[in-house]
Order: structure tokens, then sequence, then C-alpha cells
């Protein structure tokens, strides 16, 4: 089992150098700056966990690990950011209102570990950092669902990188938040299967960005935004058509 | 044990959700002109053709129960009755589909301009999602009681239908441009 995670950890280390050169080799970088540096500081905190792996007692590892994994969960809600900003370029309305419950979520879970702090002294951070990371992966999910929601609901459009990029993060975080969320209550006996599921869903992601991210695609071309009075022309008819639905209606009752 | 069954439904939701969001098929180009004709054509179709106003009358008349109970044998009454649940059921039917018509149609246009105000879409959908549960919930009441049993349900679904008018209504204020006449420029450009 062990064996089998360092494998699966291994080739998730080759595959962001793989993104990484193909998104120079592309110039893509600068298109997608969040996510590359996402990915970059995982690699490069990944290869420094390994070499202090070997060097550092298990506590103090433990102890980087959490803090260095909050580090990559911040700029993980930069990526959310960027794919909202991607996907709703046109849309200002729609990208707002995903940052405002990414903020509410963000806002929430950090007032309610600064009470945590505050007001329970028992209570420490770097002790409950599992419980800390689940809440963040929360709040992560639930800025994903609602760009999956407002894309379906609105029919926009989605290029093949920026589908790849949801896709890619969703797992890992869903997966994250399921593994996470049992490792919490069922404890030490599921850790062995948490240090498997962790990397397998990473390397999962990874692949999915390899595939969506391989060449650059430009968002798709959206229509141009119509006149005023064609839109005010066309719901008016929607309204009046609405206003036939509630005559019908009302006629009902009194037979 | 909250905290455990909210965050794997979370989990779960997220997981489920991207299953579906990968197999989304690509959304139609609701702005093209050919887009457009068609919507104009399912309004047209909504207001003329799937509402006229003496069928709805004939359906919810209660004349003809009166008439039926106290001029034919019991077998015609059930045989009536049963004709005239079918025909409700049908006409209900098809006032949901226009709803949904509606609310596709709405979402198709609503999309194209950058600038929405969210609240009265959060609203406007609400009113979309009660409008369209009493038209189930009507469906439900005919076929268990038959189609003279939904007075108090007809009445919240004409009450939903008329929120979304009014928000409809002040979605568009926003937009209003001098002298123009909506229903009309709409019209006039369709018969073009």
């Amino acid at each position: 089992m062990e064996i089998l995670s360092q494998v699966v950890a291994y080739a998730g280390l080759l595959i962001e150098a793989v993104i990484l050169v193909r998104a120079i080799q592309c110039k893509t970088f600068s298109r997608y700056s969040i996510f590359y540096t996402y990915l970059l500081t995982v690699l490069v905190t990944s290869v420094f966990l390994e070499i202090a792996s070997r060097m550092v007692t298990p506590p103090v590892y433990a102890l980087l690990y959490w803090r260095l994994q909050l580090v990559t969960l911040a700029l993980g809600c930069g990526v959310i950011v960027e794919i909202s900003t991607h996907i709703f370029a046109r849309h200002v309305s729609l990208d707002r209102f995903v940052r405002w419950v990414a903020i509410i979520t963000f806002g929430a879970i950090f007032l309610a570990f600064a009470i945590h702090v505050a007001f329970l002294p028992h209570w420490k951070p770097v002790a409950n950092a599992a419980e800390l990371e689940r809440d963040l992966r929360i709040a992560q999910a639930t800025a994903l669902l609602s760009i999956v929601f407002l894309t379906g609901y609105y029919g926009i459009e989605i290029g093949k990188n920026m589908k790849g990029l949801i896709l890619g993060f969703g797992v890992y975080v869903g997966v994250s938040i399921i593994s996470l969320t049992l490792r919490i209550f069922v404890g030490i006996q599921f850790s062995p299967i948490w240090k498997l599921i962790g990397p397998f869903s990473y390397t999962a992601a990874l692949l999915i960005w390899t595939v969506a991210l391989w060449s650059y695609e430009p968002a798709p071309a959206s229509p141009p935004e119509p006149t005023d009075v064609d839109y005010r022309g066309l719901a008016g008819r929607t309204r009046q058509a609405l206003g036939s639905i509630q005559e019908q209606l009302d006629r009902t009752p009194d037979r | 044990m909250i905290q455990l069954i909210l965050s794997l439904f979370v989990g779960l939701v997220l997981v489920v959700s991207l299953y579906f969001f990968a197999r989304r098929a690509k959304p139609s180009a609701e702005g093209s002109a050919q887009q457009l004709r068609e919507a104009r054509q399912t309004l047209d179709s909504l207001q003329y053709g799937l509402l006229p106003n003496d069928l709805v009358e004939r359906i919810f008349a209660r004349e003809d129960l009166e008439y039926v109970f106290s001029a034919a044998p019991p077998d015609v009454q059930s045989l009536f009755l049963a004709d005239r649940k079918n025909v409700a059921l049908g006409w209900v039917r098809r006032v949901r589909a226009a709803v949904l018509e509606l609310m596709r149609f709405h979402r198709g246009h609503a999309r194209l301009h950058a600038r929405l105000s969210f609240s009265t879409e959060i609203r406007l959908a609400l009113n979309f999602a009660g409008l369209l549960t009493a038209c189930r919930l009507l469906q439900i009441t005919f076929y268990l009681r038959g189609p003279y049993a939904a007075p108090g349900m007809v009445r919240t679904a004409a009450a939903a239908a008329s929120r979304v008018c009014s928000i409809s209504e002040n979605s568009l204020a926003f937009l209003n441009v001098k002298g123009v006449d909506p229903l009309n420029s709409g019209a006039a450009r369709h018969r073009a």
C-alpha cells in the first residue's frame, strides 16, 4: 500500500512537470497564471516535503505538511476565482455572484475558525488542521458548484481548457471532502486508505488537466449582446404569455 | 453527526454534479436570428395556440357537471367525470410545458445580457419553480380527486404566475427605451 502510494505520488510530480513544461511551450502560462502558479507551488512543496520527510521527525513533518497544505489550499481558491473570471468574462453579474458566494462561505469558515481560536483555549489549529482543510474544501466546493449550476442554468458554453480545469479541480475537491470527513470521523483506522485516496484523486485531476490543457483553446465566441429594444420586445412578449397563463389559471377556481 | 452528513453530502453533490457537467451537451446558440425567430414562434403558439380562453372555460364549466348530474344516469355521470378528468390533466400538462418553454426562453435570453439583476433573477427562478410545482400539484389533485377539486391550489398557482409577471416587468425597467412599445416592436419585427 505504502509503495503504491509512493509510486502514485511520484507519477503526480512527473505529470505536474509535464503540464508546466507544456504551458511554457504553448505560452499559456500567462493565460491561466493563477492555476499554473498553484501547480508550480504544489510541485515545489511536494518536492520539499519529500526531502523533509527523510530529514525531520514525524511531528515536525506533520506540522510542515499541514502548513504547506493550507498555502496550496489558499492558492486553490485563487484558481476558482480565475475559472469564474474566464467563464463569466461576458457575464459580469454571474462572476460577481460566484465571488460573493465564495466570499460568504470563506468568511463564514474563517469566522468559525476565529471564534474557536478566541473562545476555546484548548482548541489548537495545528491539531485540527484536517478539520480546517475539510471546511475550506467545502467552501471551494460551494464556489465550484455555483459555477457549475450557473453555467448549466443559463446554458453558457465552456471551452475545453476551462471544462478540464473545473472537472479536475472538482474531482480532487470532492474526493478530498469525502476522505477528510471519513478520516476525521472514523479515525486512525482510515488513515491508510486516506493516504492512498489523496494521491490517487490528485493524479486523476492532473491527468484531466493534462488532456484539457495540452493545447490552448480560446473561449467559445458568444453571440453579440442584443440591443435593449430587442430584449425589451422579446421580454414583453414573454410577460404577455405569462399573463395569459395567469388569466387561464385565474378562471378555473370558480368553476 | 450532522457535520459528517453535511460534509459527505457536499462532497457527493459535487461529484454527481461534475458527472452531469461532463456529460452536458453543447448549448444552442440562443442569440442567432434563427433561434430568436423560433423563440418568437414558441411564444406565439403559447399565447394563441396552447392557451385559448374558451377551451379553459369549457374544461372547468361547472354547469356541464350540474347538467350531467341532474339529467344523466350514473354510468354516464362517471363516464363524464373520467373524460373531463383526462381533459383537465391534458390541459395542466400543456400549461406546465408552456411555463417550461417560457422559462427556457427567458434563461436563453437573459444569459446574453452582461448585467443581470441577480435578486430579480433569483426571484424569477423561484416563481417559475413555484408555478411548475403548482401545476404538478394540480395534476396530482386532478388525478386523485377529479377536475373540480382544486380551486385553492389553482389560486396559489395563479398567485405565483402573478409574481412572475410583476418581477419580469421590473427586470425590464432598466432597459426601457422611451417611446417604444415592447409588445408592438416585437410583433412588428416578427411580421417583417
